[in-house]
């Protein structure tokens, strides 16, 4: 197996081969230790069971083994008590002293002789027939043959004595006894008012008898049995009694059964000396109740504070006489065995069971090694095939054969891998086909691009030059590699134009003013107007780059999804265009020179052929009358021919002022009635005058009157001789408006569209030079005004003069300013 | 199950100072002879008829429907049992109660195979009144004995296995020297003793 290092670094995350192993090591560890564990606690769980049960059983037979003792004990004992020699002679005494009281004062002295271990009071009691038969019986002699004491009892009973009803030692085997017992708990126990009763002591340490010792007190009836007439008491070192039993039931190194009393008193133990307390104090209530049984407890009572399990069981017959009654006392056996020794065996199987399961760990981690070899390694080869296909570099097909879905997989990857590897030669064909659709797209769009005389620009948000095209290469002198360059290092223009660019390329190359000024083109120029345009040349779409002048146009061009769209620019050379359009400004204008002076040389030719007609007629006529009349005509024709070209020069002549001036508007169009009053009839015509005061206005005055002039005139005219004329002023906010209204045929339809086109007429030959209106508007439009003419046909025609009220006037002016100040305005008047 | 002994303990001692009345009586009147004399053969008649009908109550009344129902049994180790005295140890004990109320009157069960010696007949005359007893139950054999100067008038009256408790008992204690009883046999006797003074 060959450790190739995986794409990620070890240590990052876990392989698959490690989560193998420690998945078979986790299928087998947890059922493993918890198995283990059940085991043990289960195991513990019925050792402590089998335990306690075995326990409280052999305590049970302890105790009822050690009852046994005592009863047999007690029953040697009942026979020295049933002996009618005792019973005979305590009768003797308990009749005698109901007699008499005569042998009190000798049983005084006795008494403090006994008390001060008088050798003859003593032996008089020790030796006496009682004391003797005492000791007779306790070595035997009355017993029958297999009756004897047995040793162990002989030699443990420290003291054997006798009372009387009173409590009076009457018999004793020892010099050890008081002398009056009447007010100790055994002798009054055991008397119990008379009636008897056998009195087992507790464990206590007697002085006397240098041990702790227990005692048997019975009481000796009369012969009836009626009654106590003495009291006989033994007292048995505890631990040589007991010891015979308790010491021989010993199991394993520990497990013992001892004696203990109500208040946990060690009353024989194989370990505990006798007549100390168990160890622990709380343990004591567990292990005496009344009944056998077992406990698990948390201290053994010997000084250890380990769990243990501990058997128990009442003595049943002895525990009725201790300390007179149940109720006052009992004596128990008490089983016990270290736990430690207990549980060992089944330590021994848990740590046998552990390294069993060692081995079983390690045998599984190889396993685990092994079987995640098998299943990783194909996996891994797997991994760089996939690898492969992704880069398109598996040539030969993968091999494994383990027979299972690893195998099913590789075919199918194997499959994947000529599938795809079909799929991608099909895709690289189209990519190649589309490739060079797009490369001959381009080329040809190139080719049409620089093939376009027009100059073009790509430019991006950034106002860098993405493309710029053949011709545009060319204008702008362009050196073939143009990276990055800016839009202005190409196009050398000023600051300002530079702006004005900017922010149309802000704005996106907003077109719209390019788009207009298109329009305006379109509409028929008035070539007497030559300068219209120049007022909006500022604003129109025309680079002046070099001598050259062109006109230029934004378009937007949509970008691939994510870019930025560009901005194009194309910029058509306008250069010929305008030199063009100057020169066919120049040739109408020579075009319409050539009209006027057709039109002037006609005008002025029908009133000369008539001067010099009449000038020949002169020259010969003598007829005086005639000559004047002649000469009257004359001076017509001259007047006509002075009006007609004053009109031409109207057109023509300059204003003599540089400056406006500010005059009265109703001023003017009363000199405006005046002067027109000198060149056409108006005897017939009826003068309306409607002024709204003095309204300021700032013109040339000249140029207004002559426009003035020209309307009243038209108007004049167009009333033939006979109508109305109806002449106003009104203000509005910043607008003064002229009216001069006739009450003429009016205009018709066809013709009032026409009426501010240059030579339009209506009026015959030498009349009128179709100049007048024209002329009127161009001045009235050069104040800031603008002039309308509407007619209904039948009714008459009306013009409206609007031009702007000029600020508050000053009142210096030029010269009609001065005469206006002559003429008195006229509010209204007719003639 | 402690209530109940109470309680039972409370309706023993009542029946027996009832039952005893009788011999206080016959005692006060012994101080005081001008009311009349009793002899003590009927004190002791009167004593036994408590006795018995007092052990008979406890016996099918209360130790039989117990141990039938299931509730408490009799045992011998009573205390340590938890449990009901057997009709025997509720005689005996009643006769300790008895005797340490010091009225002089006292009773005791005796036989001639005890399963304890204390309770074997302590006198020569109880030893015989017993043997006359087995064959004769239905008279008490009455007598007056002696302990050195004190004398006692003891009337002895048979005592039958009542109830299977006893002879379940008797049978099958490890101390008990006769195994075979039966019901209804003559298994001892009471003995009563009256001081004469």
């Amino acid at each position: 197996m060959t450790e190739t290092p995986t794409s990620s670094p070890p240590g990052t995350r876990w392989g698959l081969k490690a989560k193998v192993i420690l998945s078979m090591l986790l299928v087998g560890v947890i059922p493993l230790v918890v198995g283990l564990g059940m085991a043990f606690w289960q195991g513990s769980q019925e050792i402590r069971e089998v335990s306690g049960e075995s326990f409280a059983a052999l305590a049970t037979e302890a105790a009822r083994k050690l009852d046994l003792l005592l009863a047999e004990e007690i029953a040697h004992t009942a026979r020295i008590a049933n002996d009618p020699t005792i019973i005979r002679a305590l009768e003797q005494r308990r009749d005698a002293r109901d007699d008499s009281k005569k042998s009190t004062t000798a049983l005084t002295d006795l008494e403090q002789r006994w008390r001060a271990r008088d050798a003859a009071a003593i032996k008089s009691i020790t030796d006496n027939p009682l004391s003797t038969l005492l000791h007779e019986y306790f070595t035997g002699v009355h017993s029958a043959p297999g009756q004897l004491l047995p040793h162990v009892v002989r030699s443990s009973t420290k003291m054997l004595f006798l009372t009387d009803a009173q409590g009076t030692l009457v018999g004793t085997m020892t010099d050890h006894p008081a002398f009056r017992h009447q007010n100790t708990q055994w002798w009054q126990g055991a008397f119990n008012k008379a009636v008897g009763k056998l009195y087992i002591e507790d464990v206590r340490f007697d002085d006397q008898v240098n041990a702790y010792v227990f005692s048997i007190s019975l009481p000796v009836m009369d012969s009836l049995r009626y009654e106590v007439v003495g009291v006989l008491h033994r007292v048995i070192d505890a631990k040589e009694f007991f010891s015979p039993a308790t010491h021989v039931t010993r199991f394993g190194k520990t497990g013992h059964v001892m004696l203990i009393d109500t208040n946990g008193i060690v009353v024989s133990c194989p370990i505990l000396p006798t007549g100390v307390p168990l160890s622990d104090p709380k343990l004591i209530p567990l292990v005496t109740p009344q009944h056998p049984g077992w406990v698990q407890a948390s201290s053994d009572g010997h000084g250890g504070q380990s769990t243990s399990v501990i058997g128990f069981a009442p003595l049943p017959e002895t525990s009725r006489a201790t300390n007179g009654s149940i109720k006052n006392g009992s004596w128990h056996t008490f089983v016990w065995q270290s736990s430690d020794e207990l549980f060992a065996p089944i330590r021994h199987l848990f740590t046998w069971v552990t390294a069993f399961g060692a081995v079983a760990v390690v045998l599984l981690a190889s396993l685990g090694y092994v079987a995640a070899g098998r299943i990783v390694t194909p996996v891994r080869q797997l991994q760089q095939a996939a690898r492969s296909i992704g880069r398109g570099e598996l040539r030969t097909p993968i091999q494994i054969h383990t027979g299972d879905e690893l195998e099913d997989l590789a075919e199918e990857f194997n499959r994947m891998n000529q599938q795809l590897k079909a799929a991608f030669a099909g895709l690289t064909d189209q990519v190649k086909l589309k490739t060079q659709e797009v490369q001959v797209l381009q080329q040809s769009t190139d080719q049409i691009l620089d093939a376009v005389p027009t100059p073009i620009l790509l430019i991006d948000a950034h106002e860098v030059v993405r493309y710029i095209n053949q011709a545009a290469r060319e204008s702008f002198k362009v050196q073939e590699p143009m990276s990055g360059a800016s839009l202005f290092t190409i196009l050398p223009l000023d600051q300002a134009v530079q702006k004005k660019l900017q922010a149309e390329f802000r704005t996106n190359g907003d077109t719209s003013s390019a788009a207009a000024e298109i329009e305006r083109e379109t509409v028929p120029r008035d070539p007497l107007v030559p300068c219209a345009d120049h007022e909006s040349a500022g604003h129109r779409a025309e680079l002046h780059i070099g001598s050259r002048i062109y006109h230029y146009q934004w378009f937007r061009l949509p970008a691939r999804p994510g870019e930025e769209d560009s901005i194009g620019l194309v910029l058509r050379d306008t250069t010929d265009e305008s030199r063009l359009q100057d020169q066919l400004v120049q040739a109408e204008k020579t075009g319409s020179l050539g009209v006027l002076t057709a039109g002037i040389g006609h005008e002025l030719n029908n009133p000369l052929f008539g001067i010099i007609g009449l000038g020949e007629a002169i020259q010969e006529e003598q007829d005086l009358e005639h000559i004047r009349t002649c000469a009257r005509n004359i001076v017509a024709h001259g007047r006509r021919m002075a009006t007609i070209i004053r009109d031409f020069t109207g057109v023509t002549n300059r204003e003599a002022f540089d400056k406006q001036v500010p005059v009265f508007l109703e001023q003017i169009l009363d000199q405006v009635l005046a002067t027109a009053q000198t060149t056409v009839e108006m005897k017939d015509i009826g003068i309306h005058k409607t002024y709204a005061g003095q309204t300021p206005v700032l013109v040339f005055p000249d140029q207004l009157r002559q426009a003035l002039v020209n309307l009243v005139t038209n108007a004049v005219q167009a009333m033939k001789g006979t109508g109305t004329l109806t002449l106003a002023t009104a203000v509005s906010d910043h607008t003064a408006t002229a009216t001069i209204a006739d009450s003429g045929p009016g205009i018709s339809k066809p013709h009032l569209s026409k009426v501010f086109d240059p030579f339009f007429t209506t009026k015959g030959q030498g009349e009128g030079s179709g100049l007048g209106l024209t002329v009127a508007r161009r001045i009235i439009r050069k104040f800031g005004g603008d002039l309308r003419i509407e007619s209904v046909e039948g009714r008459g025609t009306t013009c409206i003069v609007t031009l702007p009220i000029s600020s508050p006037m000053s009142p210096e002016g030029g010269p009609w300013t001065a005469s206006a100040s002559r003429s008195e305005p006229q509010p209204s008047h007719s003639s | 199950m402690d209530s109940f002994r109470v309680t039972f303990r409370a309706a023993t001692v009542a029946f027996l100072l009832g039952g005893l009345w009788g011999g206080a009586s016959l005692h006060a009147a012994k101080e005081n002879p001008p009311i009349g004399s009793i002899s003590p053969e009927r004190v002791a008649d009167y004593v036994h008829a408590v006795l018995e009908a007092d052990r008979t109550i406890y016996t099918t009344h209360i130790v039989n429907r117990m141990q039938e129902k299931g509730i408490v049994a009799a045992t011998e180790h009573w205390e340590q049992d938890n449990a009901l005295p057997l009709p025997a140890q509720f005689l005996q004990h009643s006769g300790r109660l008895v005797a340490e109320s010091g009225r002089g009157i006292r009773y005791r069960l005796i036989g001639f195979s005890p399963i304890y010696q204390r309770n074997a007949p302590a006198t020569e005359f109880e030893r015989k009144a017993l043997e006359v007893l087995r064959r004769q139950p239905d008279r008490p054999i009455t007598g007056v004995v002696s302990s050195g100067k004190k004398q006692y008038f003891q009337a002895i009256y048979a005592d039958r296995a009542i109830s299977s408790a006893c002879v379940t008992c008797h049978n099958n204690h490890p101390l008990s020297p006769k195994q075979d009883f039966k019901l209804n046999d003559v298994m001892g006797g009471i003995a009563i003793t009256i001081p004469l003074e």
